[in-house]
């Protein structure tokens, strides 16, 4: 992942249910429709979350990671992580304790600066030349 | 010579009531967690039981009307024991030990029902009887315990509500053996896993039908569920397809693991159930309640679909909209096929790793 792209850190509201849910989604959609969204949730005022709420966290994994991206999780409260236990979803998002934890871990683990623009089986590779030899 | 026993059954001492991390004081069970079943009884019945095999010949329970109330199964369980409602059970103690004296009872056993002790009672008492003090408490390694051997007679000096304002003048007895305080919910797991462990003397009720597997009567497992030795499954409960129970988990009566849901070092306390593809780890739950031990915080699940109550709600397999579980309904005996072969197209129908 290139980490030219920014970071963006998103406070959760205290109350992760379908109302609430719903308004929160729609804020961050534009942000998970950027390419490679880089999101940083800071859960440190949810104090609720129930079905709803997971199912919108997982609908916003889903869409940065079908660009390449990714969300994670900071500063959960244990109720919070407990929860996410629960439903099996603590396996799914990388949870940090503070919020400069859960940044500094997309830059950690950033892919080489220049890509590879070649596929193997090209020319430059001469896979010929082996194959003669 | 005859021998009594006043056995002190109160929530005074919060000893149900779970402390979370938001400061918020709430009750896991509205029971003192004596009352609540451990692998298919109260600590308090398995304790008052271990005092009549040593022959005591006159149990007295003292609690509250409040306590009682929450505790409905608890007097059709202890017929050998007579129980008094009072409003302060602990002051209460010496008026049903001058009661004893006028019966010709010479020494009685006080205890609280927040201790599990496996001892030699009868070694309690005669170190009693030797020492000449007048009152004798238990003591274990951690400290001094709610357990006393009282002269009857000599009742004026036993001050039970000040916890040990007498020790001066009581003799100490030792107990080497299993001892464990009921003081917070986790502590009934603890119990629990040292129970299936065989850690302790305390049994599961029903039969071992695996070694290291308990299932009590009407217990329904689905043939690709798999339950992991040791493990305990309750009176009339049912676990169901693709749910697993492993690691020192116990399931206690009437109660639902659906299907898919995971239940690993933990207990489910009697009248739960949870429902489809859960991960229930470390944890003690009851009805909509979920303790985690490994968070130390105590979740309210509102959403019944998740947990709730069992029974509460209409039964789907019987379509009872009274949502009243006939136990009758239930096969006595329980629906495990432990010797049936599995057909060799049924992936997972390994009912159980001993």
């Amino acid at each position: 992942m290139n980490p030219s792209y920014p970071v963006v850190v998103m406070e959760v509201p205290s109350a992760l249910n379908n109302l609430e849910g719903q308004a929160f989604f729609q804020e961050i959609q534009p942000l998970l429709e950027t390419d490679r969204p880089r999101i940083v949730l800071d859960c440190s005022q949810l104090q609720h979350v129930d079905s709803a709420g997971i199912e919108i966290l997982l609908h916003c994994i889903e869409e940065a990671m079908k660009r390449d991206g990714d969300v994670k999780l900071a500063a959960v409260s244990p109720a919070s992580v407990a929860i996410l236990e629960l439903m099996r979803v603590d396996r799914l998002f990388e949870i940090f304790d503070t919020v400069e934890e859960a940044t500094r871990s997309f830059h950690a683990v950033a892919a080489p600066e220049t890509p590879q623009t070649l596929p193997w089986y090209s020319g430059n590779y001469r896979l010929g030349e082996a194959k003669a030899s | 010579m005859g021998l009594g026993a006043v056995v002190v059954l109160t929530m005074e001492k919060d000893t149900g009531v779970y402390a979370g991390t938001d400061g918020q004081q709430q009750p896991l069970v509205a029971q003192p967690l004596g009352c609540v079943d451990v692998l298919g009884r109260p600590i308090v019945e398995r304790t008052i039981q271990h005092l009549l095999n040593a022959g005591v010949e006159k149990v007295t329970l003292l609690t509250s009307k409040d306590v009682f109330r929450n505790c409905p199964s608890l007097a059709n369980r202890l017929d050998k024991v007579e129980v008094q409602l009072v409003d302060n059970p602990y002051s209460a103690v010496n008026h049903m030990l001058s009661r004893y004296a006028e019966d010709g009872i010479d020494q009685a056993f006080v205890l609280a029902d927040n201790v599990y002790a496996e001892t030699d009672l009868l070694d309690f008492v005669y170190f009693h009887r030797e020492a000449k003090k007048g009152i004798t408490r238990a003591f274990d390694q951690e400290g001094p315990l709610d357990l006393w051997v009282v002269d009857c007679a000599d009742f004026s000096r036993f001050d039970l509500e000040k916890m040990g304002a007498a020790d001066g003048d009581a003799a100490s007895y030792f107990i080497a053996g299993y001892v464990h305080r009921l003081l917070h919910p986790g502590d009934l797991r603890a119990i629990i896993a040292d129970s299936l462990r065989g850690i302790c003397a305390m049994r599961p009720c029903g039969q071992e039908v695996r070694p290291g597997i308990w299932v009590d009567e009407g217990a329904e497992i689905d043939r690709r569920a798999r339950i992991v030795a040791p493990a305990y499954i309750g009176c009339h409960t049912r676990v169901r397809e693709d749910a697993l129970v492993t690691r020192c988990s116990s399931i206690e009566r009437d109660c639902c693991i659906d299907f898919g849901t995971i239940v690993e070092d933990s207990s489910i306390l009697a009248n739960t159930r949870v429902g489809i593809w859960l991960d229930v780890r470390h944890a003690v739950a009851s009805g909509n309640k979920l303790l985690s031990l490994k968070h130390d915080v105590l979740l309210r699940i509102a959403d019944p679909n998740v947990m709730r109550f069992n029974g509460i709600l209409p039964n789907e397999e019987t379509n009872d909209p009274s949502g009243n579980r006939e136990r009758a309904a239930h096969p006595v005996v329980s629906k495990i096929q432990p010797e049936a072969a599995p057909e060799r197209w049924q992936l997972g129908a390994n009912l159980i790793q001993g």
